[in-house]
This record gives structure tokens, sequence and C-alpha cells, in this order.
């Protein structure tokens, strides 16, 4: 059984993913130690640093969505990951988002155990400010599509393709479960997908985010040190989902 | 009577610092309950009290058994000693890392 990690990294004119992907791979390797996959463009491609052993499978990412960050509409290349089942090549696959970072084993412990499709369903915001969760967003038991475990098995490829499906007809799936956001989100595509089939187990303990409002200041490869609104605080030794794009720009 | 001599400065800042050690305190407790998580026979299990009770008691009956995991799957222990011992460490190793970090919160509350 072959385990792995697949990243999906696509630049857009105003992030530069590739240098959030570059950081998370290290934090792979140190962490996970797996082989890693990054599926991106051929624009990004020339951008990233050499980093070693990668494969990296190109392709061309739709460029019609957009996403609300810190008071903008920016570009946000999302949909390929739907097609995360074809694009991966390992029998257990643990697909990230490239501003996840991990900080523990705890993933690979997860990858050892027996399920079809396994993500979180609950967050906790780090600086305590619950400022992560809406209220009133949809009517549906929402899951987060950041870090999602699957193996290549039917139950598995059966959700993926459940996920083509919602995204193609997204607006009806959007009117049916009432959700309040206009543009197309992984995470509701996920739970729609995982609603319907009837598949999936959650990772039993919280995401650990720092909202986009949340600045990172300083990192080393155990700890984050961020601040809000004039309070610093760090954590460390925790797999962190963090929405400031900007903070390895340097 | 309320003490209206009391300056409102020391106050905010003795708010923030309880504010921070509250909040590093919940997300220490997070990140233990996190490393808890342990993977056994495939399943994942929770290295709490909780589950080392139960384990403890079962192997005092039983030479193997089954229990449920943490999403509700059903495992067959067949080396409760085993089981039961990796429970032990995982649990202490969590505890002992968030003794640490509640002595480093202690002081800064000082």
């Amino acid at each position: 059984m072959t385990t792995g990690v697949l990243i999906y990294c696509f630049d857009t004119p105003r992030f530069k993913y590739h240098k959030l992907a570059q950081r998370c791979v290290a934090q792979i390797r140190k962490y996970l130690k797996l082989e890693i996959t990054v599926v991106t463009d051929f624009e990004t491609f020339k951008c990233f640093d050499p980093m070693g052993i990668i494969n990296y499978k190109l392709v061309e990412p739709t460029k019609n969505n957009h996403r609300f960050y810190r008071g903008k509409n920016v570009p946000w290349h999302n949909r390929e990951r739907s097609m995360a089942y074809e694009h991966s090549p390992y029998d257990i696959t643990i697909l990230m988002d490239c501003d996840y970072f991990v900080f523990s084993d705890h993933l690979l412990e997860m990858s050892q155990t027996d399920f079809d499709i396994m993500l979180h369903n609950r967050v906790s915001d780090i600086t305590g400010k619950n400022m992560i969760e809406g209220v009133y967003e949809s009517c549906l038991p929402l899951v987060w599509a950041t870090v999602t475990l699957f193996k290549k098995n039917q139950n598995a490829r059966a959700v993926f393709e459940m996920i083509k499906h919602v995204q193609e007809y997204y607006s009806h799936y959007r009117n049916l479960y009432r959700i309040k956001y206009t543009n197309y989100r992984n995470d509701y595509a996920f739970a729609i997908a995982m609603h319907q089939s009837g598949v999936g187990t959650y990772i039993p303990t919280a995401m650990s985010m720092l909202a986009s409002d949340v600045d990172v200041i300083d990192t080393d490869d155990s700890t984050i040190v961020f601040s809000h609104k004039g309070q610093v605080n760090f954590i460390k030794d925790r797999d962190v989902h963090v929405m400031d794009k900007e903070w390895c720009d340097g | 009577m309320y003490n209206t001599d009391m300056d409102i400065g020391k106050i905010k800042k003795l708010s923030k610092i309880a504010f921070d050690i509250a909040q590093a305190k919940r997300n220490a407790l997070e990140g233990m309950r996190s490393r808890q998580v342990m993977a056994y026979n495939e399943r994942l299990f929770l290295a709490d009290a909780h589950t080392i009770n139960l384990v403890s008691t079962l192997k005092q009956h039983r030479k193997d058994f089954h229990v449920l995991d943490v999403n509700d799957n059903p495992c067959h222990i067949q080396d409760p000693e085993d089981f039961l011992s990796r429970l032990i460490e995982r649990n202490q190793e969590t505890l002992n890392n968030y003794q640490q970090i509640h002595k480093d919160l202690a002081k800064r509350g000082q």
C-alpha cells in the first residue's frame, strides 16, 4: 500500500500560492516523511524553488471562481480538487490545501486506520474568537475539505464522482441546501457529496485554524506566532490551517 | 462601594494577560486531546481516562473483547495487555506535555 500527500497549488494574480506550498512541503517532509505530488499549472510550476524529489502533475485550472479575502474579491482556482481521485497516484492519499501546515505526525496516524474518506467536521479558532464558523450559512452538516484522506476504493470513487456532479450542478445544490455563498466552495461540494452518498467518516479532532484576519508574524518548524488586533500568541506542535495567504511572501 | 481609584490601564493589562493565558490553556488542552487520538488495529481511539478504565476493566474479565472506536466502529482487541500499555503510554505522554505548558502558563500569570 502506498501512502502519499496530494497538494493543489495555483498562483493567482493576487497570491503567490507556490510560496505557501513550498513551506507546506517542508513541513510534510519533516513530520510525515511521505511522498508528495503537487498538482499545478505551468506558470506556477516555473516559480517553484528546487524542492528535491516531488511529483508534479501539470493541469490547466478553471479560472472562473472568486472568494472574499480581507475586504476584497479575489480570484480562486479551486475547482480541480474534484479530480483528486484520478490525480492521486497513491493507494492512500492525504489531500491537503497548500495553506495547511503539519507540525505533528497526526495525519500519519489517521492514515493507518480503516476508512473510505475522512475529513474534519469541526474547527477550532486558535484565537478563541470564533471567527471561522458563521451561523445560518446552509442547512447541511458542514465538513472541511482542507484535509481529506481517502483510499482508492469503490466508496471513495463514488464520493468523488458525486463531487464532480455537485460541481457541475452547483447552483441547483446551492439552492437545495440553502447555501448562503454564491461562489463555489469545495467544503460544501464535499459536504453535499457525503450527505448524498452516506459515505465517509470524520477526523475525531477539530481542525485548528487561523482566520484570514489573523497575521502570522513568525514561525519556526514547530511553532507559529500570530497576532490579531494587537494580541500576540503562539501555537506549537499542532497542525494548522492558516488563512493569511501572504505570510510566506517575505 | 466600588473602588473608584482603580487604574483602568492596569486592569486592561491584567485582563489581556488573563485572556491570553486562558486562550493558551484552551489551545494546549485541544492539542493534548488531539495527540491522544491513536490508531490501533486500523481503528481510532482516544487515549483518555474513559478508554483506559474501560480496557482495564474488560481486561480483568476477558482474554479478548470488542470495543467501539471514536467513530463507533467495533474493534476486536486480542491483546489487551498491549493495547492498555499503548493507551497509558500515549495518555501519559500527552499529560506530561500539558503539565509542562501548564507550569509555563502559571509563571506567565504571576
